[in-house]
């Protein structure tokens, strides 16, 4: 065996880590211990000079393996790895020890500080002894991407990356894409019709050579890694055939059954054959089975009678799809809270307060009222308050805020203004225009003649004391700072609820393998370096799936999840964890424990010799199989039982 | 002896060997003090006489099927013998159509030594739910005689009891005498593995002193690697020649795995045991 020659670099980072430690002593005390040739600290070991350095040691000393000690590998084993690389090493002859955030940025103490950076330096001495190189390998990227959820930021990634004439798989819940922006009025600041700037992209993506769209559809299964992923999805049965369908929208017509529109949240009616609006793309209907005479009571088949294309189909089924891509865009989006719950606000016993998207639904011409802000009786409001922060801001729900309500109360009090001679009260805790051009909407509004009310809003009752919903509301709310409180009257409350992460959002992340934080939205890799890549490679998320944004924020993030997928597909091909797992065949029984447990399939049976095998290019080395196996047949490379055993020496001396 | 069991598992036996359904018949014979049982191989259809079965035949033999892989054998085994069977499958160590299962409605078995037998039943009889075995081929039955109930885990519950401190002085006390012979995992159906930890030299697990410290270290990693596995049959106990009580570590785990698991190892072929699953949903407290 060749001699090892180890190099020790404490790093200062400022002084977040000298701060505490005394990173001379450490260093000092480094440079005694067995096989160390030198040992060297310094005030940002990641900056150019300390790269530098590094690189040359190995050079002029010889060193074979190199340890830095400071932050998490997570930050910056990738940069060191490279400069070992650089400098001719194998990237598997470096360790790192973590004096930051295992050490420096947990105590205080400065004994006890430096005792334990000299532990895990010493453990991380012990443990690169044992540091064998590996192979690095590359597999090649599928060019396909899959992406989850239709609404703006699945369409604008899909159209950016198909544009690049790569192709996509758009896979969308509902029978058609579009997802919340569909159902606005206008949009803020600039008040553009929402539909007139989404529908072209829509039907871009209903007609685009390179994007297959699986609307009524849902991932049901991803395996797989980063280039290589099969996703296994249920395109549900619309009992109607796609193929034949022309759109001509007379089934519709002649379906003599209504049920409440979904897309009008409540306010209007829709048939049970239906397509959610107008523009819908696909344009093809799907039959409600849940509401459907035919599938319920075994009479009707109306539809059926009149469809000219001979395209209602009342056997068809749910079909499973196989697709292979390379990588995976969630764009899931959110759901909104439900006021019902925080009974104070009288949501659902009052039949004029109703939430912000319905006051979309209440204010678009294609509407339930043909865009007439109206009361449940038909008359015209004299007065209408917008409540922010319903569910937001709020420790009972949720901590955080929804980031859109400001802007879009504001929207909403410009139509009122417009449409209506209503007075427009905004009862508000704090006013938040954070966006490009959004002080300026503010300051508009304000010169219209809104009427702003600082206060938390504590109840909503009726003037009249009535539970029924005759008459004025009365909004009694608090201001925060001097526990003032004020009653507003008003005859129609639009309540500003929170943007929340999708009921299903934890089955979803599930079958991706992304994890979410402890406000329920998907986790990015980094909230200010890497915000729209995960933990899992080659999965990203983008839109409100990731947390509360506005259009243009969902729309830049889904161009940058387009760009980060465009630039793997161009590169080729992606490098393939060497520190995998190998089994040991004179001590493995064939329990074929690992066969099972293995999260990437990796292992299989060998049916004439009785034992396992790992598939090297599977195998994400994950370590499972090797903590699972009884009979400890299993190594993972780079965590070998030899090592670790070291490792724990190390820190325990 | 049982004429009415033995009959039927001789009839069987003779069956089988004759048909050359199997190659040979795992059982139990009279052991030469005439009194209590052994295992038996019969592999001739004269052999078939010589097996019995009787409240001596204390014997898991499903041990054996692990020596048997290539040849189809039959195997006489009891209630609790036959949950080892249902772990073998489980784990792949024995397929299903290389062994033929002659179940047997036991009623309990008693303590026996050479030339003696006592009149009690064993301790895990007396807490045996069990009246027919979990899974078999042909079942040599009796009238069921006993139907148990009350607690489960008595011993166990006396020894939680007892504080900390004197827990570890009975244990220091027990293991202080283990002269590490390994029958117990020699006998043991869940121990199978090519190469024991307790072998291993690099890295070596667990010293091979005979001494208190590393006695403990292996027994206490024998219990452990059988958590969710150990079927009960109490052959460790059994085999143990320095009379260490293993029973209530292995029954502690048992009882452990119900409680947290729901889980009794054995009593299917296709649950896979708590210990060898990984849900992604199991929070197991963390996170939370
Ligand atoms: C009342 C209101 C008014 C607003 N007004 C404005 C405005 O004026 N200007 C502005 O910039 N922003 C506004 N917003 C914010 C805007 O709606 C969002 O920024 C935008 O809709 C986010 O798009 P998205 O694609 O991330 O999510 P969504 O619009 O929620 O789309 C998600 C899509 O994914 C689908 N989906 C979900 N789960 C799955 C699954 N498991 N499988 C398949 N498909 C799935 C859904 O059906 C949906 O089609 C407003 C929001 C509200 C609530
Ligand atoms: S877990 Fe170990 S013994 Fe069992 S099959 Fe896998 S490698 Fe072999
Ligand atoms: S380390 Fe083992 S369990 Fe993990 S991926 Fe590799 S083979 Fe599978």
């Amino acid at each position: 065996m060749e001699e090892v020659r180890i190099g020790v670099y404490i790093c200062h980072c400022g002084s977040n880590i000298a701060g505490t430690v005394d990173v001379a002593q450490v260093s000092q005390y480094a440079g005694t211990l067995d096989s160390v040739v030198i040992a060297r600290d310094y005030k940002f070991m990641c900056s150019e000079p300390g790269q530098e350095m590094i690189g040359r040691d190995i050079k002029e000393l010889g060193l074979n393996r190199v340890i830095v000690a400071s932050c998490s590998p997570h930050m910056h084993e990738p940069t060191f790895r490279r400069v070992c690389e650089e400098a001719g090493l194998n990237r598997y002859s470096f360790q790192m020890a973590n004096i930051r955030e295992h050490c420096s940025w947990v105590t205080e103490d400065h004994e006890k500080a430096t005792e334990k950076a000299q532990a895990l330096v010493q453990a991380a001495v012990r443990r690169v002894f044992y540091h064998e190189p590996l192979e690095i390998r590359e597999v090649p990227v599928n060019s396909n991407t899959l992406i989850v959820g239709g609404g703006i930021a699945g369409i604008q990634a899909a159209l950016e990356i198909a544009d690049s004439y790569h192709k996509v798989y758009l896979v969308e819940r509902e029978p058609s894409i579009g997802g919340h922006m569909i159902q606005l009025d206008k949009t803020f600041p600039t008040l553009d019709c929402s539909a007139c700037i989404l529908t072209p992209k829509m039907s871009q993506v209903g007609s685009h050579p390179y994007i297959e769209l699986l609307s009524y559809s849902e991932v049901e299964e991803v395996s797989g890694y980063v280039g290589s992923f099969k996703a296994k999805i249920r395109k549900k049965a619309r009992y109607v055939d796609e193929e034949k369908c022309t759109g001509c929208g007379l089934c519709q017509e002649k379906c003599p059954w209504k049920v409440t529109s979904e897309f009008d949240m409540g306010l209007g009616q829709r048939k049970v054959i239906y397509t959610p609006f107008p523009q819908a793309v696909p344009n093809v209907p799907v039959i409600d089975r849940q509401n459907c005479a035919y599938f319920q009571k075994g009479k009707c088949r109306a539809c059926e009678k009149f469809c000219e294309a001979g395209a209602i189909d009342f056997e068809q089924e749910d079909k499973l799809v196989e697709v292979e891509v390379g990588n995976i865009i969630v764009a899931t989006g959110f759901q909104t809270f439900d006021p019902s719950i925080a009974t104070q606000y009288g949501y659902g016993k009052f039949d004029n307060v109703i939430t912000g998207l319905q006051f979309e639904r209440l204010c678009n011409a294609t509407g339930p009222t043909g865009g007439n802000i109206q009361l449940k009786d038909g008359s015209i409001p004299r007065s209408v308050a917008l409540v922010h922060c319903i569910g937001s801001r709020d420790e009972n729900y949720h901590d955080y805020c929804s980031r859109v309500c400001c802007m879009y109360a504001l929207k909403h009090s410009h139509l009122i203004k417009e449409k209506t001679n209503s007075m427009v009260y905004q009862i508000f805790t704090d006013i938040r225009c954070f966006g490009k051009d959004y002080e300026d909407f503010y300051q508009r509004l304000v010169k219209e003649g809104v009427n702003f009310v600082r206060g938390k809003v504590q109840q909503v009752t009726s003037a009249n004391g009535k539970e029924a919903d005759q008459g004025r509301l009365i909004i009694t709310a608090e201001d925060p700072d001097n526990s003032k409180v004020t009653q507003v009257p008003a005859d129609m409350v639009v309540l500003c609820a929170a943007i929340e992460s999708q009921q299903d959002a934890n089955e979803v992340a599930h079958i991706l393998s992304i994890s979410r934080k402890a406000d329920g939205f998907f986790l990015e890799r980094h909230p200010k370096l890497d915000p729209v890549a995960t933990m899992t490679e080659g999965i990203y998320v983008v839109g409100c799936c990731q947390g509360p944004k506005d259009i243009p924020d969902t729309v830049s993030q889904a161009s940058a999840a387009a760009a980060r997928v465009l630039a793997l597909i161009s590169k080729g091909k992606v490098e393939i964890e060497a520190a995998t797992s190998i089994i040991d065949e004179e001590k493995c029984s064939g329990c074929r424990i690992c066969e099972f447990l293995c999260p990437y399939g990796a292992i299989s049976f060998i049916e004439d010799k009785e034992v396992c095998r790992v598939n090297e290019a599977l195998c994400k080395g994950c370590g499972t199989c090797a903590a699972a196996c009884p009979s400890g047949a299993i190594t993972s490379k780079h965590f070998t039982t030899e090592q670790i055993m070291a490792e724990i020496e190390g820190v325990l001396v | 002896m049982n004429l009415e069991l033995t009959q039927q598992i001789r009839d069987q036996a003779r069956g089988l060997l004759k048909s050359g359904t199997v190659k040979g018949v795992i059982g139990y014979e009279r052991a030469s003090d005439g009194l209590t049982a052994r295992p038996f191989f019969a592999y001739e259809l004269t052999g078939t006489d010589q097996l019995i079965f009787d409240e001596t035949c204390s014997h898991n033999l499903v041990k054996y099927l692990l020596d048997k892989k290539g040849e189809k054998m039959a195997v006489v085994v009891k209630p609790c013998d036959s949950l080892a069977i249902n772990l073998l499958l489980n784990e792949e160590q024995i397929k299903r159509e290389m062994v033929f299962i002659i179940g047997v409605s036991c009623t309990g078995v008693v303590e026996t030594a050479w030339n003696q037998k006592s009149q009690t039943l064993q301790a895990r009889c007396q807490t045996c739910r069990l009246p027919k075995p979990v899974v078999y081929d042909f079942l040599a039955e009796q009238e069921p005689i006993r139907r148990l109930e009350g607690e489960l885990y008595p011993d166990i519950l006396e020894m939680e009891a007892k504080p900390i401190a004197s827990r570890r002085e009975f244990w220091h006390e027990q293991f202080g005498r283990c002269i590490r012979c390994y029958a117990c995992r020699q006998i043991c159906p869940g121990c199978y593995c090519p190469e024991c930890f307790a072998e291993q030299l690099s890295p070596l697990w667990v010293g091979i002193r005979i001494a208190l410290g590393e006695n403990e270290l292996w027994q206490t990693n024998r219990t452990l690697h059988l958590a969710g596995r150990c079927t009960g049959c109490n052959e460790c106990e059994r085999a143990c020649p320095m009379d260490i009580p293993l029973s209530l570590l292995n029954r502690k785990l048992e009882k452990e795995m119900e409680e947290l698991f729901s889980f009794r190892a054995g009593l299917t072929s296709e649950e896979q045991p708590p210990f060898a699953t990984f849900r992604k949903e199991e929070k197991l407290g963390f996170e939370e």
